[in-house]
């Protein structure tokens, strides 16, 4: 009965994770400087996944954090984190730095 | 930065406090050694300091999202670490096995949580204008996080066994399916999953930033925008969660009232 059961869940699981079509990611850079966004604002294409590169040049780590894109990740000082977001519909998605929220926010549009 | 750092250190003290203060009431109810209980956190207090300190190779890992894939095997191992317990409540000789999948389940869920708390104030080590307000907000945010889990613990254990036994179970059915959730965010984040329009949204009714957002997050897995992989999973766990408790529940009780008569 459980094993019937796992096995069923690992048949779904490599279902859904079955290979898709490879194409070429767009990539968006996103620096944080002295808590703060660089840039703050940006565009990406609607319908299309997008590959963030964070570069925390700060001395102390921050939280990448979003709850309208489903997204968060603890970049430490000095390092690059990579997050994956998209195929989004059209609209704004706030982001902000999770450790230093009154300074470090952000919005991606989607067109 | 004091109330932030009182916030921060909070939710991630609330998050493993919860876990630890259900596995700590359910050995009571169960009568099982929590000898295993210093040891396990020992462990995880030391495998979250590694964690912390290799964060930055550990990001590279996987083209970048080494991270990712390490949280969401921590996820997946409280899941696994649940279910065991479910499997092992009520069976012969089940003492050993519940402390065991107690452990794991301890280690993990602290490694998760402590690893982002350690990362956090390391950023403020050489930082002598903000490590005062960090540190002693931190000392409160743990404070306060460790308090709910010493109350939630003296809350169950004063209930009937019966009906302590029916809340530590339901709330790590819950958390159970909760991680499973978790790792599925994690995996589609890395791009390892598909990652999916979300099926409903619910953020006008809660946010998770909100404190009842937070609390529901931390034991249902709440998300306010969840993805149709995501509920899937969920609704799967759930169930699976479910009826192994149930059924370990029912042999145990039978067991018990056994020994009793």
């Amino acid at each position: 009965m459980l094993i019937k059961q796992m096995l069923h869940l690992v048949g779904l699981s490599l279902l859904i994770m079955a290979p898709f079509l490879v194409v070429a990611t767009p990539v968006q850079e996103i620096e944080i400087r002295n808590h703060l966004f660089y840039p703050s604002e940006f565009e990406i294409p609607a319908q299309t996944k997008v590959k963030l590169v964070i570069n925390n040049l700060d001395a102390t780590a921050e939280e990448f954090e979003s709850y309208a894109l489903n997204r968060e990740k603890v970049i430490p000082a000095k390092s690059k984190g990579v997050i994956f977001i998209g195929p989004l519909p059209p609209g704004e998605y706030p982001f902000y730095g999770e450790f230093f929220p009154k300074t470090a926010q952000g919005k991606i549009l989607v067109k | 930065m004091l109330i932030h750092s009182v916030i921060i250190i909070l939710q991630e003290v609330f998050e493993a406090a919860l876990i630890v203060s259900v596995l700590l009431a359910l050995c009571r109810t169960l009568t099982i050694s929590r000898g295993f209980f210093i040891p396990a956190l020992f462990v995880a207090g030391l495998a979250a300091s590694l964690y912390a300190i290799n964060i930055v190779s550990i990001m590279g890992w996987f083209d970048g999202v080494g991270q990712e894939v390490l949280n969401s095997v921590l996820y997946g191992l409280i899941f696994i670490a649940i279910v065991s317990l479910f499997m092992s409540i009520g069976q012969a000789r089940s003492s050993y096995a519940v402390s065991l999948s107690m452990s794991l389940c301890l280690i993990a869920a602290v490694v998760r949580e402590g690893s982002e708390i350690i990362i956090y104030l390391q950023g403020f080590w050489g930082d002598s204008a903000l490590i005062q307000s960090v540190v002693v907000g931190g000392f409160i945010g743990a404070g306060i996080g460790f308090s709910i889990g010493v109350f939630f613990y003296y809350l169950i254990v004063s209930l009937s066994v019966l009906n302590s036994l029916r809340i530590c179970v339901g709330i790590l059915i819950l958390i159970s399916a909760g991680m499973v959730s978790q790792t599925i965010q994690f995996l589609m984040q890395a791009d390892l999953l598909i990652s999916q329009a979300p099926l409903w949204d619910s953020s006008w009714w809660v946010t998770e930033s909100s404190v009842v957002g937070a609390i529901l997050s931390a034991l249902i897995g709440y998300e306010s925008t969840p993805t149709p992989i995501q509920v899937t999973a969920y609704i799967i766990s759930l169930l699976i969660s479910s009826s192994l408790a149930l059924r370990s529940i029912r042999v145990y009780l039978k067991k018990s009232s056994i020994e009793h008569t």
